[in-house]
């Protein structure tokens, strides 16, 4: 059993490392994602919408075959450790072939290796070292520092340049890879939630998307938080001030906006909503006796009872931030503050009397008459609310590190073009000598063969100055 | 075909050049006595209707020269587009200025960077490739754009919170870059294919499928008894109006829908008589496909004029609101480009029916034109990897994580890995010539319903761009 177990793990490896393979991996991933996009996808729409668009068995078939979730469905997942797998072994395999390459730069080509390159010429020559010494200062002249090989019958040159680009495509399979790993990273181990903060107040319960809450091992406290519009009306700027406490101190403090997180211990506060949340945080007041006399300016905070004289206290029941009255009664419509009324109760003491006091003055209920004292509204403030995405993604620094080192492989893989010439002089079978000049390049082949021709003949021009016919002579003199 | 024949013969004189520029000089003098008459002359929609004039002169020439093939018309018309370019250069400064950004944020200023980038790259084929003939096609793109851009509201608005990034305008500006890599890529794919010696009759075949595209597309829309569902439009706000956040309203254009059924069949007839031809392999049925060409141009452009007389005018019913709604053409930016677009497709193939000698002449060879389109995508596909890149960083800022799967992000991906596969099997396989084109045309599709598809069918996170 043991051979054919090897020989299936080999055939298995080739048939992942081949590049038909790689093909069919990217036409499948191309096909899944396409259909993410096309079919409704689970935790994005509502369960409502999702019966609306398909029939009770097609969504059946859809959600047992992970199609309603297609990015987090195991199969994807799978595909896409299969892709991995893939690239490595396609790296795999090739690098080895890659890295002699790399490391053992081919310098001296044996006959069968000059006879089989695409790109040569050869140049008849008197003198060996002579040929050498020119073909060493043409190189020169091109940009190809050349190095003289010495075997023990032979002399010969070699030049390359860009020698890193070989290992190109292994960096930008590598980038993949950590781009990859960083993901896996985060679905395994990362986590995204909410938390809600009013002003003065700190949280550490992060509510999940899995509707699970979260302790984290510090807590949030939330200083202020506002928000800021344009003249008209559209939203500039949400902002939440910040502080991190741990074992009762304030370790870390930053103002967050949108675009600028606070990361602490690897998580990062978001500040993602902002909002009202109805309730009242304080009542600025005018007070006038209403016997007459001077006023004064109060404050009034939700149940807090004040002292306006000796005898007479004001208390402040009631916020209604929308209200509306309807048989005789005072109800709340929505939790926007669009229409407020206060409710407040007026006390003497010594007649131990109550007068509801309303603003504004709601017929049927309001007592406004009869109170000792007469109100005048000047600001009221309600609560407000800042609503914090908070994440926790630590292989995001793989995906980062990846995404530089492919953009350094990308740029190894198409501007940087590894270049090779031979020069070496053959003893041809009449006798003759001549110098074979080679040359390959392993991209942007095209340019490389202009870059080619034009080496070659500058090369022949230095080793055989034609001598010009006498006419031309004259003519390219009176050209210049 | 006997047409052809006719008009064969060597264009001369510089009638065309003479008609273009007096029409350049009155327009531009008429537009002088406005401009001394309010007194301020550098402000923006001044800037663009000079850039719009001498875009509309350039467009001309270079029609002109596509389809008689003179060359010194090639001389005024790239005069004309550095002119127009100077004034959309000045347009988009002073709307960076203006808006303290750049001018990426709403649809208007992304057209304005758009038809700048159109008439530079115009330029840049021309002199430094020697593509004489692209501007024939790209003039009267940047053309649609600039008059689209009258009908959108162009004030300058504030960002909302999420957009005020660099990132972002590092994202929007490799993404534009690199979309118009991949366009000259596919624009340099299909001219290798004519150099290719591919027949004229594919062609007809490929405009005949992209134009039923279109209209099967259009006809998303076909709303009941022949009606047409357009996004209603609020004429005081200059934008569309929502039902609720993200929900737009729809009205219903009566019988505007039956029109688009019956230019649907007229686009499928050439491909029908495309297809006797092939099977019944007589050439009777490529004439007449050919004449079925020049019949649903015809009838396209009869649905363009009613598509914008009907969105102008009057006031429509919707299904899901009581009511009569307006409606406008900025309303319906995509239905527009849908309908240039393949009166535009349509045209260029009669271009290439009528005039293919030309053309190949003017070409360069098949063999450059490969190694051009390679090389187009090897500036791509880095510069995709980095839009994407920049993307996933903004929105790890903006949203809390990298990656969303949100379907324009899959779409990028997608793109992505489909020039991947392009460069794998060009660089290890060795693939070139028509299969490489292929691809290249392949990436450009997906390209294309990345940035329009994917805006018009599916819904998502990217609800700016």
């Amino acid at each position: 059993m043991a051979p054919s177990l090897g020989s299936a793990l080999r055939k298995s490896w080739q048939t992942l490392s081949s590049i038909k393979t790689g093909v069919v991996l990217i036409i499948l991933v191309v096909i899944f994602s396409a259909a993410g996009t096309v079919i409704l996808q689970r935790p994005m729409t509502e369960p409502d919408d999702m019966a609306r668009a398909y029939s009770p068995a097609m969504l059946r078939f859809l959600d047992a075959t992970g199609l309603t979730d297609v990015f987090h469905a195991r199969w994807f997942v799978a595909l896409m450790i299969v892709v991995s797998l893939s690239i490595i072994a396609a790296s795999v395999q090739r690098f080895p072939n890659a890295w002699r390459y790399f490391s053992r730069p081919y310098k001296s080509p044996d006959q069968n290796f000059r006879r089989a390159l695409p790109l040569q010429a050869s140049i008849p020559i008197s003198n060996e070292e002579q040929g050498l010494g020119a073909a060493d200062r043409i190189l020169r002249k091109h940009g190809f520092r050349s190095e003289r090989i010495v075997r023990t019958n032979s002399f010969s040159l070699f030049s390359e340049r860009n020698r890193i680009s070989q290992m190109a495509v292994y960096m930008v399979h590598a980038s993949l890879l950590l781009i990859f790993l960083g993901g896996i990273i985060d679905a395994l181990v990362g986590w995204r939630g909410f938390l809600m903060l009013t002003p003065g107040k700190a949280g550490n319960q992060i509510e999940m998307k899995t509707g699970v809450s979260r302790t984290l091992p510090f807590s949030i406290l939330c200083n202020a938080a506002g928000e800021e519009t344009y003249s008209d009306g559209t939203p500039k700027k949400y902002w939440s001030k910040l502080a991190i406490i741990e074992n009762g101190q304030e370790v870390s403090r930053k103002e967050i906006v949108v675009n600028d997180p606070l990361v602490y211990k690897g998580v990062r506060f978001y500040q993602a909503s902002y909002g009202r949340t109805g309730k009242l945080d304080e009542l600025v007041l005018n007070v006038t006796p209403a016997k007459g006399g001077s006023s004064q300016q109060i404050s009034l905070r939700m149940n807090q009872e004040l002292a306006l004289d000796a005898d007479t206290t004001v208390q402040l029941v009631e916020f209604i931030p929308d209200f509306v009255v309807q048989d005789g009664h005072v109800y709340a419509r929505s939790n926007d503050v669009t229409n407020p009324a206060v409710h407040m109760v007026v006390t003497s003491k010594k007649t131990n009397v109550a007068t509801n006091y309303w603003l504004p003055e709601i017929s049927g209920v309001a007592e406004n008459a009869s109170s000792p004292y007469i109100f005048e509204p000047k600001d009221l403030k309600t609560g407000v609310f800042t609503g914090l995405e908070v994440s926790h993604e630590p292989g995001q620094w793989a995906v980062w590190a990846g995404v530089v080192l492919m953009a350094f492989g990308l740029t190894f893989v198409f501007y940087v073009i590894h270049m090779r010439l031979w020069v070496v002089p053959v003893q041809n079978a009449n006798g003759t000598l001549s110098l074979w000049i080679g040359g390959s390049a392993n991209r942007n082949r095209d340019a490389f063969e202009e870059k080619f021709k034009v080496l070659v003949e500058d090369l022949r021009k230095e080793l055989n100055p034609v001598p010009v016919p006498a006419e031309l002579q004259v003519a390219s003199i009176a050209g210049r | 075909m006997s047409r052809a024949k006719v008009e064969q013969h060597p264009a001369t004189g510089m009638t065309l050049v003479v008609m273009v520029g007096l029409s350049i000089l009155f327009l531009l003098f008429m537009a002088f006595l406005n401009v001394v008459k309010t007194g301020n002359i550098l402000n923006e929609a001044n800037l663009l209707y000079a850039a719009l004039v001498f875009y509309a002169g350039a467009g001309a020439l270079y029609l002109g020269f596509g389809v008689t093939g003179t060359d010194s018309y090639i001389k005024f018309a790239s005069l004309a587009t550095w002119a127009g370019l100077l004034a959309n250069t000045a347009a988009v400064a002073h709307r960076w200025y203006e808006a303290g950004h750049p001018p990426f944020a709403s649809v208007y200023e992304m057209l304005l960077s758009f038809v700048w980038t159109l008439a530079a790259l115009t330029l840049i084929a021309e002199k430094r490739y020697g593509v004489k003939v692209i501007g024939t096609i790209t003039m009267p793109v940047a053309i649609v754009g600039v008059v689209l851009m009258q009908l959108l509201r162009s004030d300058v608005r504030p960002l909302v919170p999420a957009l005020q990034s660099t990132w972002l305008h590092v994202h929007v500006t490799l993404a534009m870059l690199a979309y118009a890599a991949c366009a000259l890529s596919f624009a340099l794919a299909m001219m290798f294919l004519i150099q290719d010696k591919m027949k004229t009759e594919t062609f007809l075949a490929a405009t005949s499928i992209f134009t039923a595209g279109i209209y099967t597309a259009i006809l998303g829309r076909f709303e009941g008894w022949g009606g047409f569902n357009v996004v209603a439009w609020d004429l005081e706000n200059k934008q569309e109006v929502f039902l609720s956040r993200g929900v737009r309203l729809f009205v219903t254009i009566p019988d505007l829908g039956w029109l688009m059924l019956l230019v649907f069949a007229a686009v499928l007839a050439p491909m029908v008589f495309y297809l006797l031809a092939a099977f019944r392999k007589k050439e009777i049925f490529l004439s007449i496909a050919n004449r079925a060409v020049f019949i649903s141009i015809l009838l396209q452009t009869l649905a363009l004029i009613f598509f914008l007389l009907r969105t102008r005018d009057g006031q429509y019913p919707s299904l899901d609101a009581e009511g009569l709604y307006p409606t406008s053409l900025a309303a319906s930016p995509f239905i527009l480009s849908a309908l240039v677009g393949g009166i535009f497709a349509n045209l260029l193939y009669l271009l290439l029916l009528w005039r293919r000698e030309d053309l190949e002449r003017l070409l360069p060879s098949a063999e450059n034109l490969d190694r051009i389109t390679y090389k187009t995508i090897c500036i791509a596909f880095p510069l995709l990897t980095l839009m994407i890149a920049a993307g996933a960083f903004w929105a790890n800022r903006a949203w809390g994580s990298y990656w969303n799967w949100d379907p324009k992000e899959t779409w990028a991906a997608i793109t992505w890995l489909v020039y991947a596969g392009y460069l794998h099997m060009r660089i290890t396989r060795g693939w070139r010539g028509r299969r490489a084109a292929y691809f290249a045309i392949l990436g450009f599709t997906v390209v294309m319903f990345t940035f329009f598809g994917v805006t018009y069918l599916l819904p998502g996170l990217h609800a700016y761009a």
